[in-house]
């Protein structure tokens, strides 16, 4: 390996990236973007949920009923309506995301020990949203249930309230969330979405740095000279391996300040497996420049071969263990999971080298693995 | 190895049975081909016949199926055998500038190439200061790539294939896409580099009249190679003799001659005549007698041009059959214009982007049925005053009226009464001849009822009978260009914008096509405003208006222009000798006006020839060259174009 060639490829690499703006701007501009409009866009913290209310019944105990509703930080009340007919509007608009309708007579069933019933309206589109909205309703109410009976309970039998509490439920769950104790699921996002950007980033860039020569015919050049394929591989690539490596840390700064998540771990821990993800995810870029011959199609096959096993199978949105057989042998197939791993159990759960060893070797593995097909395939002499 | 070496004596190339394929489109079939050291050798013909797949694997850079491939000693079999050539060899692929890079300047380019190929500091320092005099970069130094102009990027790229000595360079279409005078730079500059490193060359184009500039060539097309050997003797052997007339009226005589001679042009008022296996005497009787009642002006026998031969070659070779064509073109369905008014005219037209003026006060007009051409270098702001004629562009400055509309005003209008046809074929290519034709129909409102008609016409119009099915981009580029052209005139207009039509089409191909601008124009009175790179086309316009930084600096007849310049500056005189680069140094130095090489000859541009000859050959003498031949001809359209346009670069400094 001559060292002034791969030199000279790095540092020609390294004047274009920097002197052509649009360029410029995808090497860094492009990745922060993605984390900042994804990492703000999708939050699986169900909260302000907006909804409306029918009251048919309009009397003391309608109304204390439905104010746990209004209160509760989970859900934005938006108002009451006069007839059901109101409600198909505004949810087909979606104004709100459901509807509370209490019947008429509700008050009085219920102080003459008798059942009844709440309807709710929900916006079924998003499964996940109308699922949560049903959770909080159900436990609103089961709350709700719960006081009435203590309530009874208290006057009927003269008992205390401990009493009645005891009585009424006898078994509380007390939880606490280790790691995440809040269960801010922006920590979790934000951190995840690095391995997310790092998947889709590098490769990115290299394959079009590689795509562009062999696009406008500069390939040739290197074809026709004596420079050997690894030290053409390596000197194209080590930019892009730089700007991704500062990438890393701006990325992580980003994760820490902006969405405020701690970081627990080891940080030269994390970055030397950052760094080794990103060796990676360069490949895939290599491995793609070597399978397309344009720009446009290096940018459409990056996104899939990149954004789906990063989105899908790396646990990142549905954890691994809920997947079927063969999804989860799939997952372990991209070394998406393998990096997501490491930057939960760094950030979230101060996991270091004895616990996420073989998460880290996978990706040496995948490294090794992505480069070796690159250079097995780019070929100086091709057939076409 | 080193008996190897003495055994293929003096061959660098050395090729037999070479064939290459892409998929199952044969690319390149059973070539044989040798290069000697030192030779400057062409590869001549239209896009697609194979050059650059040849060259590449040539090059090493591209594998292939059959066949035997030897450069350098090494025979070429493989990736690592490859690898053994390549520190001897310079490639500049095709496409002009592209192989460099436009974000670094002129020497980062320089320094990265040279970086590649392991030449040292001293070297480098040295090579670089002499290889960018030469080409007179020196002033460029630290200007980005893409900021250069077509033919300094051409030069760049020259130097950068230069730059680590090889012994063998390959250079494909070095000169497509450049200004005629930036071509001759650029060869004058290729012939001293060559000579003074003993480099040998070779080199690709599609322009037949550059083949003066090889010492031998080949002449490919479909994947094969037609002929090969020195131009003069490819020249000689299409059999038959070429004739040149001027008759009244012209088109009769065109005519009557068309049914005899399959191979036939008119350019402006000249039409030339190649017959098959006819000695020239027998052939001018024979052409007298088919002319009876037409009066014929002039008439005379000329050696054939390497074009010429090369059309002749295809015809009794390859493209050998019925050709005969039909003689019935279709008419208009149109009332016709009146052939005395103005079709096209210019007044001040100027045109500024930021800075920069495009087109500064520009003055012309085209009258129906005539052919104008438009001729310029690269940037010179033909497109951009097209684009203003056409009602695209807004002008800065000045007006136009173009079919009786004012560009101004009328840009609607003027866009029903015109065809236009972009350098790129704006046809959809994944559609078929007859869908795109359907396409531009209802793009132009051809009225329903007419339509089936006009299509049927189009299609006689252009000759695309036979591949109406076939999908536009699977079509070869000549065909591709005549739909191009039968769908800007599905609307039968009185007049047609032609911007750069030719480029890329094989010199049959383009003869087919002038023959149908020229029924054009003669018979339905359209005009025809074309703009061309190629001087040996625009000898076919009637009029010529020749660009220069935005400025028209000559506007006249081509006949008128080449007297022109007879007057101002003389004959052509082409000197041959036993030793042209030598001798070429010398001409050069003795400042005689236009000196330039071609192959083995000199050109340069004399007043009074007997006093120059006897100049010249008292030189020559004194420093022991031989000539072999000293002969006047009357200068070229191209000759034209390089005098006027180096007579005010030289006047502006640079």
């Amino acid at each position: 390996m001559n060292f002034n060639r791969v030199w000279a490829v790095t540092y020609k690499e390294w004047r274009e990236i920097f002197r052509d703006r649009l360029f410029f701007a995808m090497a860094f501009v492009l990745p922060i973007g993605i984390f900042l409009a994804v990492g703000f866009g999708i939050s699986f913290d169900v909260e302000k949920i907006n909804f409306a209310v029918l009251d048919q019944d309009n009397t003391a105990t309608s109304r204390n009923f439905l104010h746990r509703l209004m209160d509760s930080r989970y859900f934005d009340y938006k108002g009451h309506v006069q007839s059901e007919r109101e409600l198909d509007p505004l949810l087909a608009d979606s104004d709100i995301r459901f509807a509370i309708i209490i019947p008429p007579r509700f008050e009085e069933q219920l102080l003459s020990g008798q059942t009844t019933s709440v309807q709710s309206l929900i916006d079924g589109v998003f499964p996940y949203r109308a699922e949560v909205a049903k959770g909080y309703i159900s436990a609103i109410i089961a709350n709700f249930n719960e006081q009435s009976l203590v309530t009874h309970s208290v006057s009927k039998f003269g008992i205390t309230k401990q009493q009645a509490m005891a009585q009424v439920s006898p078994v509380r769950l007390e939880s606490r969330y280790l790691y995440n104790q809040a269960l801010r699921s922006q920590w979790s996002i934000s951190s995840g979405f690095m391995m997310l950007v790092l998947m889709v980033a590098p490769p990115f860039l290299t394959a079009l740095g590689v795509v562009r020569e062999k696009e406008n015919g500069s390939i040739y050049n290197i074809y026709a000279s004596t420079i050997s394929r690894s030290e053409f591989i390596l000197g194209k690539l080590l930019p892009y391996l730089l700007i991704s490596c500062l990438n890393i840390i701006i990325l992580w700064w980003l994760v820490m300040t902006i969405f405020g998540t701690p970081f627990k771990g080891h940080p030269f821990f994390y970055y030397l497996a950052s760094v080794i993800y990103v060796i990676c995810t360069t490949g895939v870029g290599l491995v793609v420049s070597l399978l397309v011959r344009t720009q446009v199609a290096a940018v459409m096959l990056t996104i899939v071969i990149s954004f789906i096993p990063a989105m899908l199978y790396s646990g990142l949105l549905v954890p691994i263990e809920s997947m079927g057989t063969e999804t989860q042998i799939e997952s372990h197939l991209f070394p998406t999971l393998y990096f997501l791993r490491v930057t939960w159990g760094s950030f979230l759960k101060g996991l270091g080298w004895a616990e996420l060893w073989f998460d880290v070797a996978a990706l040496v593995f995948y490294a090794i693995l992505l480069w070796v097909i690159g250079f097995l395939n780019f070929h100086k002499r091709p057939s076409e | 190895m080193g008996e190897a070496a003495l055994v293929v004596e003096n061959a660098v190339i050395n090729i037999t049975g070479f064939c290459k394929s892409y998929k199952k489109k044969l690319a390149v079939n059973k070539v044989d081909l040798s290069v000697q050291r030192g030779e400057i050798y062409g590869l001549i013909g239209p896009d697609g016949s194979g050059k650059s797949s040849l060259m590449k694997a040539i090059a090493g850079v591209l594998s292939f199926e059959k066949g035997s491939l030897e450069v350098l000693g090494v025979n070429v079999v493989s990736e690592s055998s490859a690898e053994k050539i390549k520190g001897r060899l310079g490639f500049m692929p095709q496409g002009l500038g592209l192989n460099l890079y436009g974000d670094l300047s002129v020497e980062e380019n320089i320094d990265f190439f040279a970086q590649l190929r392991q030449v040292s500091r001293e070297q480098l320092a040295e090579r670089k200061e002499k290889l960018l005099t030469m080409t007179r970069l020196e002033g460029f130094r630290s200007r980005l790539m893409k900021n250069l102009s077509g033919g300094m990027k051409q030069k760049l790229g020259l130097v950068c294939t230069l730059i680590h000595q090889p012994e063998l360079v390959i250079l494909d279409e070095p000169t497509t896409g450049v200004d005629p005078v930036s071509r001759r730079d650029f060869w004058s500059i290729l012939a001293e580099l060559l000579r003074e490193q003993g480099i040998t060359a070779l080199v690709s184009t599609a322009y037949m009249d550059e083949a003066a500039r090889f010492h031998r060539l080949s002449l490919m097309y479909n994947g094969q190679i037609l002929a090969a050997g020195e131009p003069d003797a490819i020249r000689q052997q299409a059999k038959g003799c070429l004739i040149e007339l001027s008759a009244e009226p012209q088109f009769e005589a065109l005519n009557r001659l068309k049914i005899h001679y399959p191979q036939i042009e008119a350019t402006g008022p000249i039409i030339r005549v190649f017959a098959d296996n006819v000695p020239s005497s027998k052939c001018v009787n024979t052409i007298t007698g088919l002319l009876t009642g037409v009066e014929i002006k002039t008439l005379r026998a000329l050696d054939p041009e390497l074009e010429d031969a090369f059309i002749a070659l295809l015809r009794q070779g390859p493209l050998a059959g019925p050709t005969k064509k039909d003689n019935s073109v279709p008419r208009f369905d149109k009332p016709l214009p009146d052939n005395k008014s103005i079709a096209i005219e210019a007044k001040q037209l100027t045109k500024d982007f930021d800075q920069f003026r495009s087109v500064d006060h520009i003055n012309f007009t085209v009258k129906q049925g005539e052919i104008f051409g438009l001729l310029g270098a690269n940037g010179a702001g033909k497109t951009t005053a097209i684009k203003m004629l056409t009602g695209i562009l807004p002008p800065s400055e000045g007006e136009g009226q173009v079919a009786g509309a004012n560009m101004s005003g009328a840009a609607q209008t003027i866009k029903e009464r015109i065809g236009y046809m972009s350098q790129a074929f704006s046809l959809y290519l994944d559609l078929t001849v007859m869908e795109n034709i359907r396409l531009f129909a209802s793009i132009y409102g051809v009225d329903r009822k007419i339509l089936k008609q006009r299509i049927a016409w189009v299609i006689q119009i252009a000759g695309l009978t036979g591949v109406t099915g076939q999908l536009a981009g699977s079509l070869p580029m000549g065909i591709r260009q005549r739909l191009a052209l039968g769908c800007a005139l599905i609307h039968q207009p009185g007049v047609l914008f032609l911007d750069e039509p030719t480029s890329g089409v094989d010199p049959v191909g383009r003869r087919h096509f002038w023959n149908i601008l020229v029924h054009l124009a003669r018979v339905e009175q359209v005009a025809i405003l074309v703009t061309t790179h190629y001087m040996t086309e625009a000898g076919h316009c009637d009029h010529l208006v020749l660009m220069y930084a935005g400025r028209v600096i000559a506007d006249d007849t081509p006949a008128d222009m080449i007297q022109a310049l007879q007057n101002e500056a003389g004959q052509l005189l082409d000197i041959t000798t036993d030793n042209p680069l030598q001798a070429l140094a010398l001409l050069e130095k003795e400042n005689f006006k236009g000196v330039s090489l071609f192959g083995k000859h000199i050109h340069l541009l004399a007043l009074d020839i007997k006093s120059v000859e006897k100049r010249i050959r008292e030189l020559l003498v004194k420093q022991s060259i031989r000539l072999i031949d000293i002969t006047p001809h009357a200068p070229t359209l191209e000759d034209v174009f390089v005098y006027r346009v180096l007579a005010l670069e030289n006047k502006v400094p640079a």
